[in-house]
């Protein structure tokens, strides 16, 4: 118990030394994070993702050679894809229609057949081709 | 170059008059705060909020920032990771954004009873609006901010190089940041937003993809690969190749170049302890022991063993004390005098006695012949057995049982000696073997030898291939990585056999004419299917033994030859015995990960996005731009300005040039320079924008967005050139 509150001290001691806490009440501030967010009330989400806050702006009303968020997106590429290894990162002119990764050579090629499926699918997914069950 | 926090509390706050603009450079992975007309922000963190409980009372806390990770052990950060206010570039939690602005104006000295400075905050590009009101709605009212100005940070980079002369009046930004990639034009000191262009790649997917890259090459390491110390490993060693695949096939054929590039980083590894040889002493003092120990057991065993003899000599004494005296007494009074000692008849004491003699003699270590044994059963078999060829009808009910009794010893003891006949008939048949052989050998030593080892190496294959077959028989079944997983593992093969005879047998039917039992063997079905067919170890055992007496000739014959360590069922614990880890399992190599990870910048489909790269992005910005204007794009592309975090990977630029050479005319001027500081750039041309003297034009109070509305911070935009 006693070495408890040492402990405690020191803790305390060490945190307020670096002011690692940020203070619940702030001088500068007119409203206050416990007044604006009291305590035990749920609030539920109070804030939209960044797909909703695009869909609210509503950009079809406005014309479209006026520059917004979504109108600035840069289109896909011309150039033809570049191909390579998910394993190794060497060009890979072959791909496996099992596993659906793309290979350079037979080494990798033996390889990506002793891979569990689990790490298949994390290469995958790292190029956003992963089989998503939803 | 990591990035390094300033979070050092200011203590001149007082001394700025309201006046004075406070610039803030809001950035997805870094706030920098200081003060308009410095040349350095005064605060700079990480731009995150974690909120974890505090271990010593579970009250929640909230920390901004980066901080000494060796401080976060009071904490409990289980339940809540780091948190941003941005997705992708734009801020949409302002409840982490209002904590994160509490800690700047905090560390930036503030005091007082509200932020009586006008502000200049950057933005991304065509911040939507609602995003953009929000954030002035949280200035305004939280804060007390007088007036506010909104800006792009990559523009305020853009117009502080073009200060210094880095770059022209007319002229690209390239911006690729922490979430996005933009690429802005400047026509006349302006930039065009019409022909900017956003990709949304930058270097938190770099450093992701190095992170997820390096954590399936080394699961075993998969801790040590922290968000902290990946970014880390990327600012320290990834580089752009000049051209991707032929650096990559440098690697792929092992060119002397490719090893000089590669990287290690060895994790901290400590040499498991070797154990040393024993010295002679403490072999002596060993064998020493367990001599000692030895002759002591070798004692105690004596000393029982006399004590035995002792016993059983006493007990033959009393026994033919008791014989002598049962000579002496009549027969009438027998019974009476049995009575006392428990025996019923002579016969039982005199058995009794040979019982004793008999162990007595086993005791002193006499060896009883076989011979003599066999010679005693013939002459005792006559009276032992004295029942057995006496019809039954001229028994009474006890001597049948006597009978009985007779009969079965009579045939145990007839096993017994057939048993031992043909053991000793089995040790003549080996003897006889092993003067064949022992001839053979000394006929023709060399091939003797040869064929034995061959001996060995075909009937060790066999019994390893068996054990293979008995543990894991899917080895073989070539039916994939995927499938060998579920009940399948959990069976031996010949029950795998015996489950797929019985599926098939039952899907059998009706499959045209049924001929099953038309052949006789179609009936050994059965037998494979039955249950107990799995124990074949009597043959295994067979070859266990023959495996064993090979080796041992062997090892007796040849000098040069090591029997096979067994591993799988003499010490079945043991087994799966990995070899001891060294220094190059802790070693973390960066070969084409290098160069690899920020490649993606310009080929964002490698990680699933389908938009132009880096090079691109400066094509599609000027087709946007549309200004049919030669001269102006010449100008533009002759002061090319790359800026912002991601910028700083060597390479980039004479990567950039090829790029932007392959998508523009033949001949026209390139120039490609990068930012004096691409970081921090940003925020000091903002701060000598809020220093202008027309800043105040720029700015908006809180009454101007009252009045105006929505719509108006819609179009609000910042003018660039004071």
């Amino acid at each position: 118990m006693n070495f408890g509150s040492i402990d405690g001290k020191k803790m305390e001691a060490e945190i307020m030394e670096a002011e690692l806490v940020l203070p619940n009440y702030l001088s500068f501030k007119r409203i206050q994070m416990y007044d604006k967010y009291p305590k035990g009330q749920s609030r539920g989400r109070h804030w939209k993702h960044l797909k909703q806050i695009i869909q609210a702006e509503n950009y079809q009303n406005y014309p479209p050679d006026e520059p917004n968020y979504v109108n600035i997106e840069s289109p896909p590429s011309m150039r033809p894809c570049k191909r390579i290894c998910d394993i190794t990162g060497y060009e890979a002119p072959y791909y496996d229609p099992k596993t659906n990764l793309r290979y350079a050579n037979t080494d990798v090629f033996k390889m990506i057949r002793s891979l569990p499926n689990e790490h298949v699918q994390r290469y995958l997914a790292m190029r956003n081709a992963a089989i998503v069950l939803k | 170059m990591p990035f390094i926090s300033k979070i050092e509390r200011q203590t001149d706050y007082n001394l700025f008059d309201s006046s004075i603009p406070i610039v803030i450079d809001n950035g997805a992975s870094y706030f920098r705060i200081g003060w308009a007309g410095e040349t350095e922000p005064r605060v700079v963190f990480r731009n995150i909020v974690q909120r974890p409980r505090l271990k010593a009372t579970g009250e929640t806390v909230t920390i901004v920032g980066d901080h000494d990770p060796a401080l976060l052990k009071y904490f409990d950060c289980t339940r809540s990771g780091p948190r941003s206010a941005f997705d992708s570039n734009v801020v949409y939690q302002f409840e982490i954004m209002e904590y994160i602005l509490d800690f700047a104006f905090d560390r930036l000295g503030a005091t007082g009873s509200k932020i009586d400075h006008p502000i200049l905050i950057t933005e991304c590009v065509c911040n939507p609006v609602q995003s953009r009101s929000k954030m002035g709605e949280l200035l305004f009212q939280t804060y007390g901010v007088p007036s506010i100005a909104f800006g792009v940070d990559a523009a305020f980079s853009y117009k502080y190089n073009q200060q210094r002369g880095v770059c022209d009046k007319d002229g690209l930004a390239m911006c690729p940041g922490f979430n996005t990639t933009h690429v802005i034009p400047f026509v006349d000191g302006e930039p065009i937003y019409k022909g900017s262009c956003r990709s949304n790649i930058g270097g938190f997917h770099v450093t992701d993809y190095l992170k997820q890259l390096l954590s399936l090459k080394y699961p075993y390491h998969m801790a040590r690969f922290t968000w902290e110390k990946v970014e880390d490993l990327k600012m320290e060693h990834c580089y752009i190749a000049p051209d991707y695949l032929s650096e990559a096939q440098l690697f792929q054929q092992g060119a002397k170049e490719a090893e000089e590039k590669t990287r290690m980083w060895q994790l901290p590894w400590v040499p498991p302890p070797t154990e040393e040889p024993p010295s002679e002493e403490e072999i002596a003092r060993k064998a020493a022991i367990r001599e000692k120990q030895g002759q002591r057991l070798r004692e105690m065993a004596e000393a029982k063993r006399s004590s035995k003899i002792n016993e059983l000599e006493n007990e033959l004494h009393g026994l033919e004390f008791l014989l002598n005296q049962l000579a002496h007494v009549q027969e009438s009074n027998v019974p009476s005098f049995l009575a006392e000692t428990g025996y019923v008849s002579r016969q039982e004491i005199e058995s009794a006695r040979s019982k004793v003699v008999q162990s007595l003699r086993k005791a002193k270590g006499e060896s009883k012949s076989d011979q003599a044994e066999i010679e005693k059963a013939d002459s005792a078999t006559n009276e032992k057995y004295s029942l057995i060829n006496i019809p039954d009808d001229m028994l009474t009910a006890d001597q049948l049982v006597e009978k009985r009794k007779q009969l079965s010893i009579k045939s145990m003891s007839e096993g017994r000696q057939r048993l031992k006949q043909k053991r000793y008939e089995e040790g003549l048949e080996r003897e006889r073997k092993q003067q064949l052989e022992e001839e053979k050998r000394l006929e023709n030593p060399e091939l003797y030898l040869e064929q034995l080892r061959s001996r060995y190496k075909d009937l060790s294959e066999k019994i390893d291939q068996r054990k293979r077959l008995k543990t894991n028989g899917g080895s073989t079944n070539g039916n994939g990585l995927a499938g060998s997983v579920g009940r399948g593992e959990r069976l031996n093969a010949a029950q795998r056999e015996r489950m797929r005879l019985l599926t098939t047998a039952a899907f059998d039917r009706g499959k045209g004419e049924d001929t099953f039992g038309a052949k006789d063997e179609d009936w050994q079905l059965y037998k494979l299917m039955s249950k107990d067919n799995d124990d074949d170890d009597e043959e295994p055992d067979e070859d266990n033994t023959e495996l064993a007496r090979i080796s041992s000739r062997l090892q007796l014959l040849d000098p040069t030859f090591v029997p096979k360590v067994e591993t799988g069922s003499s010490q079945p614990a043991e087994a799966p015995r990995t070899r001891p880890l060294t220094k190059e399992d802790f070693q973390i190599v960066f070969g084409v990960e290098r160069f690899r990870c920020p490649e993606i910048l310009f080929s964002p489909n490698w990680i699933g996005v389908d938009q132009v790269g880096l090079d691109e992005m400066a094509g599609v910005s000027m087709r946007r731009l549309s200004c049919k204007d030669e001269k102006l794009e010449e100008r533009l592309t002759n002061s090319i300005l790359v800026t912002g975090g991601s910028s700083l990977f060597p390479g980039i630029i004479e990567r950039l040039e090829a790029g932007i050479r392959m998508i523009r005319p033949c001949g026209s001027p390139i120039k490609i320079v990068r930012a004096l500081d691409p970081v921090m750039d940003a925020w000091r041309g903002a701060s000598a924008y809020a220093s202008a003297p027309g800043f105040h034009t720029q700015t908006f109070t809180r009454m101007d967005y009252d009045v105006n509305g929505e719509d108006w911070l819609r179009s609000y935009q910042l003018k660039y050139s004071l």
